[in-house]
């Protein structure tokens, strides 16, 4: 079993110790620090978040996402054809990102994530993984003036997104994942994700992990389970009907068992952790299993999210304990 | 000659820079607390000379004295604490309230600012509350067992303060609920708890909604139990409109006719054109025209332009219509 998060991590510190990205990014945005500045920020506060989740314990890590404003405006500005509009609210979360329009072509050009991957790995004692938006996700927040097609902005994204995740092998990443909470909030485009899906993969021989969250699989079981991702997410906090449909999850799959709430503060018990543990065993044993929070956890302040990630890595070990 | 066509405003406006440096100056503890509230009474009287001087029919105080909408009023209650400091978006990040006991009024919150801004004007100001299912989905919730026990408990208190407000004088009262569209499964729940908030009121109600997916809540919308139902009509090209043609409506709509995410300033056709349309649809005492949502994103010479194109096109509007 192994211990590791969604995506993204807290920025700022709760308490005022860390590196100051906050003021920084003003400061770089009133022009009053350089690029060059702003990067060394970044990437300060970066090596601080690692550190953070390496601390807590945790056995597989991300990079945090420092530099990403939110989960689909970082990967797109890196691309062709794209500039940026207003904000837009983020699924029923109270957060916003800033929509990206497509008026050209959506290529991709030059490594958008490498350099902040590989800048983590180098500063990291731990395994790191990669992560991206889903191609589906990518293509549901932007707004399409180029294509008209639905199904060929789709496209479009998978292949860059494709193109990124080459460049993130090439780059010596063991472990690529793409989040995708659009699967499960709008299932109609399910048939096209499988096409997608096949596209973002293609080439990729390292570890691939496929993400959901903000829902359940119900409507998209069994064919899920059948998609071409060594790892399959699932949120069970806010998709407690997953329970109920990982009957014949593969043998050759692994499951990333999102059941710790990473958009309330409140604490989960470690012994209900184990418990909720101890019924997966009939369906998926625990050495195919990573323990995760349900979702990535920016939505907490910095401690509450450290607090959370103490009780995965608790958890992991008392299950380890009993039930191993 | 007909009446109606009456114009009003969501509710926040920008901050002037000296209110925002005091503000700053206030968290970090160098400003006692007296200062900063002669600071908020000077930037109130500003706005509501200034809605005043343009022909603004219904005023608000602008909110000066208020930072997030949910943790302004969960500061001044029973069984909230504050958390640390969480993203919305890119660069901006706030504290998010947490419930960890019963949460209940402990007196009035409102009231006097309320009664300050209304002091300075003999046109009505509206008392702006923000409404419980808001409150309970911008909130970290640490101690009830449903969503339902939070929320009902949080238009209990709501519905206190309105009647204060009521008592005191308030015509018009509006209960915002900007996140009541994000769940269509839970609108009922929604609506319910806005009819305890409005129960056995007198004055005109009134709810603001923004960013839904309007084709899945709007037979919700249209019954909730208040007496004007606030909607961005700008930002989407008017085309929720067309939900009005289709069903008979009795209440009336806040019209919003500025886009609050821009920076441009509309132009006064623009804006009448969006009045003529809505006038297609309903009549005009049932039309409130009003920027989209607050004007607190843009700065002071940005919003006060829109505000002034808003009253002009409104003007023209109704001096070519004879409506008075
Ligand atoms: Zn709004």
């Amino acid at each position: 079993m192994i211990t590791t998060l969604v995506g993204n991590y807290p920025k700022v510190p709760s308490l005022t110790d860390g590196p100051n990205l906050r003021t920084a990014i003003t400061r770089y945005d009133q022009k009053r620090i350089t690029a060059e500045e702003m990067a060394r920020v970044a990437d300060d506060a970066t090596r601080d978040a690692i550190g953070e989740q390496a601390r807590a314990g945790l056995d597989l890590l991300t990079d945090g996402h420092i530099r990403w404003e939110d989960e689909v405006t970082y990967f797109s500005r890196g691309l062709s054809g794209v500039s940026l509009n207003g904000l837009l609210r983020f699924f029923d979360t109270n957060t916003y990102y800033r929509q990206p329009i497509v008026s050209g072509a959506l290529a991709w050009q030059k490594p958008v994530t490498v350099r902040d991957y590989t800048f983590a790995v180098e500063h990291s004692q731990k395994p790191l993984k990669a992560v991206l938006p889903g191609p589906l996700t990518l293509a549901c927040h932007v707004q399409d003036n180029h294509y008209k097609d639905f199904k060929k902005l789709t496209f479009a994204a998978a292949e860059a997104l494709n193109a990124e995740a080459t460049a993130l092998q090439a780059a010596g990443a063991s472990f690529i994942q793409w989040n995708e909470p659009t699967l499960v909030r709008a299932k109609e485009h399910f048939a096209v994700f499988q096409e997608l899906a096949k596209i973002v993969t293609r080439g990729i021989t390292v570890k691939t992990a496929l993400y959901t969250y903000f829902g359940d699989i119900s409507g998209l079981y069994p064919q899920f389970l059948g998609l071409p991702f060594q790892v399959l997410g699932l949120d069970f906090v806010m998709g407690e009907a997953n329970f109920g449909l990982l009957k014949g999850f593969p043998q050759e799959k692994e499951l990333g068992f999102g059941i710790v709430d990473a958009r309330n503060t409140k604490l989960e018990i470690v012994e209900e952790l184990v418990g909720h543990l101890d019924g997966l065993r009939a369906t998926v044993s625990l050495d195919r299993v990573y323990l995760n929070p349900n979702c990535g956890l920016e939505f907490l302040p910095r401690k509450n999210a450290y607090e959370k990630l103490e009780r995965i890595v608790a958890a992991a070990a008392r299950a380890k304990e009993v039930l191993l | 000659m007909t009446k109606g066509l009456l114009t009003t405003s969501v509710g926040s406006f920008p901050k002037p820079d000296y209110l925002l440096r005091a503000r700053n100056q206030f968290a970090a503890g160098k400003l006692p607390a007296r200062e900063l509230e002669e600071l908020e009474k000077r930037a109130t009287k500003e706005w509501i000379d200034f809605q005043e001087e343009i022909g603004i029919d219904i005023l608000v105080d602008g909110e000066q004295y208020r930072g997030d909408m949910a943790t302004y009023f969960a500061e001044l209650m029973d069984g909230f604490t504050i958390s640390g400091l969480v993203r919305s978006y890119g660069n901006r990040y706030y504290r998010k309230p947490i419930a960890v006991g019963p949460v209940a009024r402990r007196g009035p919150m409102t009231l006097e600012m309320w009664k300050y801004a209304q002091g300075l004007t003999g046109r009505p100001v509206k008392g702006m509350l923000t409404g419980p299912y808001t409150m309970a989905d911008w909130s970290f919730n640490e101690y009830y067992p449903t969503r339902e026990a939070f929320i009902m408990d949080l238009a209990r208190a709501v519905h206190e303060e309105a009647l204060d407000l009521e008592r005191a004088g308030a015509t018009y009262i509006q209960i915002d609920e900007p996140a009541l569209s994000t769940r269509p499964e839970e609108m009922e729940l929604g609506s319910r708890a806005l009819g305890i908030v409005t129960q056995g009121l007198s004055a005109h109600t009134i709810t603001h909604i923004c960013y839904g997916d309007f084709a899945k809540v709007f037979q919700h919308l249209v019954t909730l139990p208040v007496d004007q139902l606030d909607l961005e009509l700008a930002n989407s090209n008017y085309q929720l409109l067309d939900y009005f043609r289709k069903a008979r409506f009795e209440k009336a709509i806040g019209l919003g006719v500025i886009d609050v995410h821009n920076h441009l300033v509309e132009q006064v056709e623009e804006v009448k054109r969006g009045i003529k349309q809505a006038l297609q649809v309903l009549k005009p005492h049932q039309i409130y025209v009003d920027p989209d949502c607050g004007l607190k994103t843009r700065s002071v010479e940005e919003a006060q332009a829109k505000l002034r194109v808003m009253v002009q096109a409104n003007r023209e509007v109704k001096r070519e219509l004879g409506i008075e």
